[in-house]
């Protein structure tokens, strides 16, 4: 690049073009998607056939898995982060929306157990799945995202017209909708445009 | 009509495409920097300086496993210079207006 003079039409084309560039740029790779959309689709399944054959006598149990999914999740994070070469403003919301997610799941876990109010928890649970994975959508301007937030508020709904026990399997289905779904085509995405 | 003069920091190349760039992020590592203008390193090493020392972008530098990193970010005057070069920028384009 040549720092000469240059006219005014040039420079307004050099911003487009660099602020473009910046733009376009594309650094999910939906990793974190797949995670916990698959983890949560097997818990979700998981509980549901040991409870329907009466495997365990806690088969609420397996969700202690998210426990070491969360560990694994903050050490891949500190790794990825110290590579990152450019942070957006929008990858900075983004992040914010999730940790919000995570504190809103912490304290509706810590209330149900207070309440024991588990006749809504799936609805709950449903409602707030939603939410970050539509505002995801909406800042990344990523369709499937949203429509899979859409698509766990709907389940949130039908949860309340159903017997809690098939809560789990709009869990599952949520899952596939809103995160497993949408993290492979973020995942395509990411890799046609590192190619 | 009167127009504005350009800023003679922002009126080059490399460094508009810098300070462009890091107006569209929240902050950029040097190696970004690079790839995105295609300008070599010492060349894009002085340009920083020049826009570090005019105050437009603030240069952190730290080291990630055992690697230096050079990171950009603009700054609150650099955000107001390119507003204001982009402002005398359409001043000069109206005035080729017939």
């Amino acid at each position: 690049m040549q720092s000469e003079n240059f006219s005014p039409t040039d420079s307004l084309q050099l911003i487009n073009n660099m602020i473009n560039q910046a733009k376009n740029r594309f650094s999910e790779n939906g990793f974190l998607y797949l995670l916990w959309g698959w983890l949560i689709l097997f818990c979700s399944l998981g509980q549901f056939i040991m409870m329907q054959l009466h495997l365990f006598k806690h088969p609420e149990m397996v969700w202690m898995s998210t426990w070491l999914a969360a560990i694994f999740q903050i050490i891949y994070l500190v790794k990825t982060k110290k590579k990152e070469i450019v942070k957006t403003y929008s990858e900075n919301i983004i992040n914010y929306i999730w940790v919000s997610f995570g504190v809103c799941m912490f304290i509706l876990a810590f209330t149900l157990g207070k309440t024991q109010g588990w006749d809504i928890v799936y609805a709950l649970f449903l409602m707030l799945y939603g939410t970050p994975t539509f505002l995801s959508g909406v800042v990344m301007q990523f369709k499937p995202l949203k429509i899979g937030g859409i698509v766990c508020w709907v389940l949130a709904i039908v949860a309340t017209l159903i017997a809690p026990v098939y809560g789990l399997l709009l869990l599952a289905a949520a899952m596939v909708a809103a995160w497993i779904v949408p993290g492979y085509l973020l995942r395509k995405k990411f890799k046609n445009q590192n190619n | 009509m009167a127009f504005k003069e350009l800023d003679p920091i922002l009126h080059s190349q490399l460094r508009l495409a810098v300070v462009s760039l890091l107006i569209s992020v929240r902050e950029a590592e040097f190696t970004f920097l690079k790839e995105k203008t295609n300008a070599t390193a010492g060349n894009l090493s002085v340009q920083i300086n020049k826009l570090k020392d005019a105050g437009y972008i603030e240069v952190t530098k730290q080291f990630s496993n055992n690697y230096p990193q050079t990171i950009c970010r603009i700054t609150k005057k650099g955000i107001e210079s390119f507003e204001d070069y982009v402002s005398a920028l359409q001043s000069y384009m109206n005035l080729g207006t017939p």
